[in-house]
């Protein structure tokens, strides 16, 4: 019987510098993986634990993924500074439902990400444009502390040549030569910025807790309803397969039900953005 | 369904008949408690199967409180087995057997995913129970609409009647196990005695709990999420000192963390799963000092949140069995019934 507990092997094929603090990890699979954008794995180093991440890479790409990873703590310290290139780590999931990417056809997708959270909305990005004709317009916003914290700059041109497709950045700290937009992430939520159809759209956000909290509240004050939000919320997770109970909203396991949900489902419930 | 009749001196022989089935684990009026150990042969003899239930639970049989789940011996994950032996638990009682149902319901009856550990653990378990025939001031399967006896969930339940027991048999195995003791079947008589029995220790738990009665009537998963935000209920709660004695005493709370360690020779990598608790500052904390559940009274609550509100909401049953271990063990003197009871649904004005 299958061991829900236990990862597949994953070697370490590359290992990319995004910026001083994230790095994208390569892997190679030996047996295909399915996965829908959104939904997260749980990555092992050996001895060390798990720690749970969204995939960055394309949802197509069955033998190869790419995690994204901003240091923060025991693992993703080690995977900064330990692990080499050739290391075998191991790999469960994937867990969770994965965006809703058939509900939005035929609108305008809104994407707002801030720091490493452009990270699981790289592979929405992609799983997107794969099929573009799909949706209206396609806006795509991104917010960092500096030009340095920028993930995935060299993929930045390819997709504002995207059709119906816009990017626009904001950076907290910019360098003296920046024209673009300055402050956090919310700045971008104008209504004349972001161009979109706002009764005919949906909005996805994956960022740090207290970004989504105040991307909702702008969304909310320009218009937009609960039920077109899509927040990836964070929780403390171990298990992943809503059995070990921590990681919940509500009635809701984020493991099992999201980690993207709708901001209706959640907003009624405790410490939704505690 | 057959019921059996057992004489008084041939208990010996179902023990007996048991322990050929495996290893078996008995319940066992030690002074002023009931403990759960191997049998002892030499007290066979001797042995009076307890009225209540047992001061501990029997959940680490079933959820260990460490398991190995995975092993990385060289460069690759290895898959382990375990193969847990035949054991036998005898003495269980109602609120026992009913919580081992509500565990089966996440590691075993999930379309999803089913834990393989658990479910051959839970295979290799034989499961006796027994009536209860008194009642402990913490006991309140009965605000939970259970009884002090079940009439499924195990292989053989027991009901002690004049000059021995009725033997009752739930599943195939059970039914192995009496054909083996060739006992006559029992009369009317002592069946009727077993109901009067049941009844007497049902009204006794009622007369009991009888001013929780109203408040336990109403919808509990209502009771902690609409008063979620009521003060007078979860104060009670403030003399919580977060040990974690209730929910590791807890037959149902089932909250785990996986857990990576390399063995001392520094070879091995190893996983394990252990017993973990809401109730913990760290349960919910996150890399960058966020925690959802900081505030020792928001673990109080989600303790209860989870057992009356979102397992219901999912299994449509209280993760909870009335047997009242928490408010015995309460390092802060905290009863769950006086919890629930005081907690207030706002009412919010409207219009
Ligand atoms: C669904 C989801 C997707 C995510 N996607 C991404 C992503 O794409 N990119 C990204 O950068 N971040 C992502 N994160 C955040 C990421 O999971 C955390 O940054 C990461 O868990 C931090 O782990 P750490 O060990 O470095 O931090 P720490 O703060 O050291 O540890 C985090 C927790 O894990 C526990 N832990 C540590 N070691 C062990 C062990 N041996 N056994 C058991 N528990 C242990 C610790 O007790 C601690 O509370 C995501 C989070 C979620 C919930
Ligand atoms: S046993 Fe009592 S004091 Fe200890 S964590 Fe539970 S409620 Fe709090
Ligand atoms: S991570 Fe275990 S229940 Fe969600």
């Amino acid at each position: 019987m299958d061991n829900i507990y236990y990862p597949r092997d994953a070697v370490l094929t590359d290992i990319k510098e995004e910026t001083p603090t994230i790095k994208t990890f390569c892997f190679k699979l030996d047996e295909p993986l399915f996965f829908k954008a959104g939904q997260f794995m749980q990555l092992t180093i050996p001895g060390l634990g798990e720690a749970p991440f969204t995939p960055s890479s394309h949802p197509g790409k069955l033998t190869e993924m790419e995690i994204t990873i901003l240091r923060t703590g025991r693992v993703t310290d080690a995977l900064h500074y330990e692990v080499k290139v050739g290391d075998h780590l191991g790999l469960r999931g994937p867990f969770g439902k994965g965006y809703p990417l058939d509900k939005f056809k035929g609108k305008d997708v809104l994407i707002v990400g801030g720091g490493v959270g452009l990270a699981p909305l790289r592979s929405l990005i992609y799983a997107i444009f794969d099929r573009i004709d799909d949706f209206k317009k396609i806006s795509i916003c991104y917010g960092a502390k500096t030009p340095e914290d920028q993930c995935f700059t060299d993929e930045f041109k390819e997709w504002e040549k995207k059709p119906h497709t816009s990017l626009h950045l904001t950076l907290d700290r910019p360098h003296p030569d920046w024209e673009g937009t300055v402050g956090l992430v919310p700045c971008l939520l104008e209504k004349d910025i972001i161009g979109v159809d706002i009764k005919n759209s949906y909005v996805v956000s994956c960022g740090p807790q207290i970004m989504l909290k105040f991307v909702t509240y702008k969304l909310l004050e320009v218009g937009f309803k609960p039920e077109q939000i899509y927040l990836s919320m964070n929780r403390r997770m171990s298990c992943g397969l809503g059995k070990c109970a921590r990681c919940n909203i509500g009635p809701y396991y984020l493991c099992k039900d999201g980690p993207d949900m709708c901001y209706a489902d959640i907003m009624d419930y405790p410490n939704v953005f505690e | 369904m057959n019921i059996f009749f057992l004489p008084e001196s041939k208990l010996r022989n179902l023990i007996e008949t048991l322990m050929g089935r495996g290893r078996l684990f008995w319940t066992r009026q030690k002074e002023k408690s009931i403990t759960i150990e191997e049998v002892d042969e030499e007290y066979i003899g001797d042995y009076k199967i307890p009225d209540l239930r047992s001061y501990d639970t029997f959940k680490n049989f079933i959820l260990p409180l460490r398991s190995k789940v995975a092993e990385y011996p060289d460069e690759k994950w290895e898959d382990i087995e375990e193969t847990p032996e035949k054991t036998v638990l005898f003495g269980l009682k109602a609120c026992d057997v009913i919580g081992i149902g509500l565990l089966d319901k996440v590691f075993l009856d999930d379309p999803d995913y089913i834990d393989p550990f658990y479910k051959k653990r839970r295979e290799s378990l034989i499961l006796i129970s027994s009536d209860c025939s008194s009642v402990k001031e913490s006991c309140f399967c009965d605000l939970l609409g259970n009884t002090p006896y079940v009439s499924s969930g195990f292989d053989i339940n027991i009901s002690p009647v004049s000059e021995g027991y009725l033997l009752e048999a739930g599943t195939d195995i059970g039914n192995e196990i009496l054909k083996e003791l060739s006992l006559s079947k029992a009369d009317k008589k002592l069946i009727k005695e077993r109901d009067n029995s049941r009844e007497k220790v049902a009204k006794n738990l009622k007369k009991q709990n009888t001013k929780y009665e109203k408040p336990f009537a109403k919808d509990l998963s209502d009771i902690v999420k609409e008063g979620y935000e009521s003060s007078e209920g979860w104060a009670l709660g403030s003399t919580c000192v977060s040990c974690g004695a209730c929910t590791n005493i807890c037959p149902v709370c089932y909250c785990f963390t996986l857990f990576d360690r390399v063995d001392t020779e520094g070879k091995k990598s190893k996983r394990f799963m252990v017993w973990d608790s809401c109730q913990y500052k760290g349960f919910s904390q996150m890399s960058g000092g966020m925690n959802p559940r900081f505030p020792m009274m928001e673990r109080f609550k989600n303790r209860y949140y989870h057992k009356f509100f979102r397992f219901h909401d999912r299994y449509s049953e209280y993760k909870c069995t009335g047997c009242g271990r928490c408010i015995d063990n309460c390092l802060g003197g905290i009863d769950m019934r006086e919890v629930l009871a005081n907690i207030k649904i706002l009412e919010t004005i409207s219009g």
